[in-house]
């Protein structure tokens, strides 16, 4: 009990210098006024320490937030800050008149024409299609104008494992391709990785139950590698990445593709 | 005895505080001085690289370079330069024309994607840099080293083949409503990088997050400031394109772009 009215600088308090007071009540009531003020000391002392606390937190959450800010933003824009002036542009009239003036631009002029000529050549008047595979979209050309445009399906990105280590990426190649090939009424001959996908076994190379007909629509278009532009079964997936490379395209837009372009003619996937 | 003691304790709380902070202030004025001279660094070596160099046969008369009409005829002389080198190849490549705020995807000569751009922001050294020079360097396409993007190249899925035909699962239809937000930096062979932003806020998170990718983004080049500055070098400078697109052309551009294409700058 004494113990507890000691007051926090360590002084005892005037109650216990007087021991033996007859006064019950009044020694309770100091008794509660030192417990009250103790109590309250204790509380300060509470408080001050968690308000220190919380200065010195945000004191160092604030250095932080500014060194960071100064890193990542206020040397960047340092940086940036237009030192001196910007190198001239002139249009002096006098030296338009040099000699030596006109024949460098003369000769600028021609080199701009040529290197345009030959940029724009680059561009076929042929027939020409563009697939874009991220929004498996094809846009069909003719004379440099757009004549077709639709969805289709490309490679669905898919890679299939198998335990023994063989793996297949199902992408559509992408840069500047050619038709190679053309044929009506395809038929497909399944590769490996379609039975593979299917938990099938595999047959010989030359096995008759590799060939389907009629899954590739009614026209292929081929771009080399084994990659082909043909019909599908599975129209509602057509403007969705499902297939395993090749291109898929809905009958109409296969038929007036198949028409349009020829054997050499530029296919561009992106 | 009791105030000595005090004064003591805090005469070493004040010299164990002031002196790191005065070590750190002169650490940050060091580095800042460093870093305003980076640019100045950059600007000189590309100048050294790309300035004229007289022909003692054939001498020009060195204010052509600063007319505006040879300027202008050089730059689209450069940018042609530029495309026709990169048309060359079967790659797909981009063009960069800030003055007709158009991106445009290519192969081989043919836009197969093009793009109009939202807003667009260079760097110091390009904006008020010597015309002529950077003429001169855009006549050479830039070369991509590095691409740091918030979606991936190829957004590959991973399936087990099935034992048998009894495992085998029929592939589910692909999730068309997938979102993620489009921006990624193409850091250029020659320091230079360029940065492709999303320009809509299509979803609520899109400005947290490109907040978050671009502070990533100059984590990195801090690092790498902080890295060569405690070592007593001069941090290498990183002049900008900033473009922002609509999302989807970024996402167009991003995936069709090869891991190291090329890009052509019109400015």
């Amino acid at each position: 009990m004494e113990s507890n009215r000691i007051i926090q600088d360590g002084s005892p308090s005037k109650d216990l210098q007087t021991p033996g007071t007859p006064n019950l009540s009044k020694d309770s009531d100091n008794n509660k006024v030192s417990e009250s003020i103790t109590q309250e000391t204790t509380d300060n002392g509470k408080h001050k320490r968690v308000s220190g606390k919380v200065l010195f937190g945000s004191i160092v959450f604030l250095a932080l937030a500014s060194l960071i800010a100064f890193f990542l933003y206020l040397v960047p824009a340092l940086q940036e800050i237009p030192s001196g002036s910007k190198s001239p542009v002139t249009n002096s009239a006098e030296l338009k008149k040099d000699a030596a003036y006109k024949k460098q631009i003369s000769q600028l002029k021609r080199d701009v024409q040529r290197l345009s000529g030959k940029y724009s050549r680059y561009t076929s008047g042929q027939s020409y299609l563009v697939i874009n595979t991220t929004d498996n979209l094809f846009y069909l050309y003719r004379n440099k104008k757009l004549i077709r445009e639709g969805h289709c399906s490309s490679g669905s990105y898919k890679m299939l494992k198998t335990e023994e280590g063989r793996s297949w990426i199902f992408k559509t190649p992408k840069g500047k391709f050619w038709i190679q090939g053309k044929t009506t009424h395809p038929s497909w001959r399944r590769p490996d990785w379609a039975y593979v996908e299917e938990g099938l076994p595999i047959p010989s190379q030359d096995d008759q139950s590799r060939y389907e007909y009629g899954i590739l629509g009614d026209y292929a278009m081929a771009l080399g590698d084994g990659y082909l532009i043909h019909g599908t079964i599975y129209k509602r997936f057509l403007g969705m990445p499902v297939t395993h490379g090749c291109v898929r395209l809905n009958d109409e837009d296969l038929e007036a593709i198949f028409n349009t372009l020829s054997i050499g003619s530029k296919v561009y996937i992106f | 005895m009791n105030m000595e003691t005090e004064s003591i304790n805090k005469s070493r709380i004040g010299k164990n505080v002031i002196i790191p902070v005065i070590l750190l202030l002169a650490f940050l004025i060091y580095y800042t001085i460093m870093a305003m001279l980076s640019p100045v660094k950059k600007k000189d070596a590309i100048t050294k690289e790309y300035s004229f160099i007289q022909d003692e046969k054939n001498i020009i008369d060195e204010q052509i370079f600063a007319d505006s009409t040879y300027l202008k005829l050089l730059k689209e002389k450069s940018f042609l330069q530029s495309r026709i080198a990169m048309a060359e190849t079967d790659s797909i490549y981009l063009t960069i024309n800030l003055s007709d705020s158009i991106v445009s995807l290519e192969i081989s000569g043919v836009a197969v994607h093009t793009s109009r751009v939202k807003r667009s922001d260079i760097s110091k050294i390009l904006k008020s840099g010597n015309e002529y020079i950077i003429s001169s360097m855009l006549a050479r396409p830039f070369t991509i080293e590095k691409n740091y993007s918030s979606i991936p190249k190829e957004p590959l899925m991973i399936k087990m083949a099935p034992k048998d035909t009894s495992e085998y699962q029929p592939d589910i239809i692909p999730d068309t409503a997938d979102y993620e937000p489009v921006n990624f930096i193409m850091q250029i062979e020659n320091g230079f990088h360029i940065f492709i932003y999303q320009d809509e806020k299509l979803n609520f998170g899109d400005g947290i997050h490109r907040l978050i990718f671009d502070m990533l983004n100059r984590f990195r080049d801090t690092f790498h400031s902080l890295k060569s500055v405690v070592t007593f070098r001069i941090p290498e400078n990183h002049p900008y394109i900033k473009v922002r697109l609509p999302r989807t052309d970024a996402k167009i551009i991003y995936r069709a772009l090869p891991e190291h294409g090329q890009i052509a700058v019109y400015l």
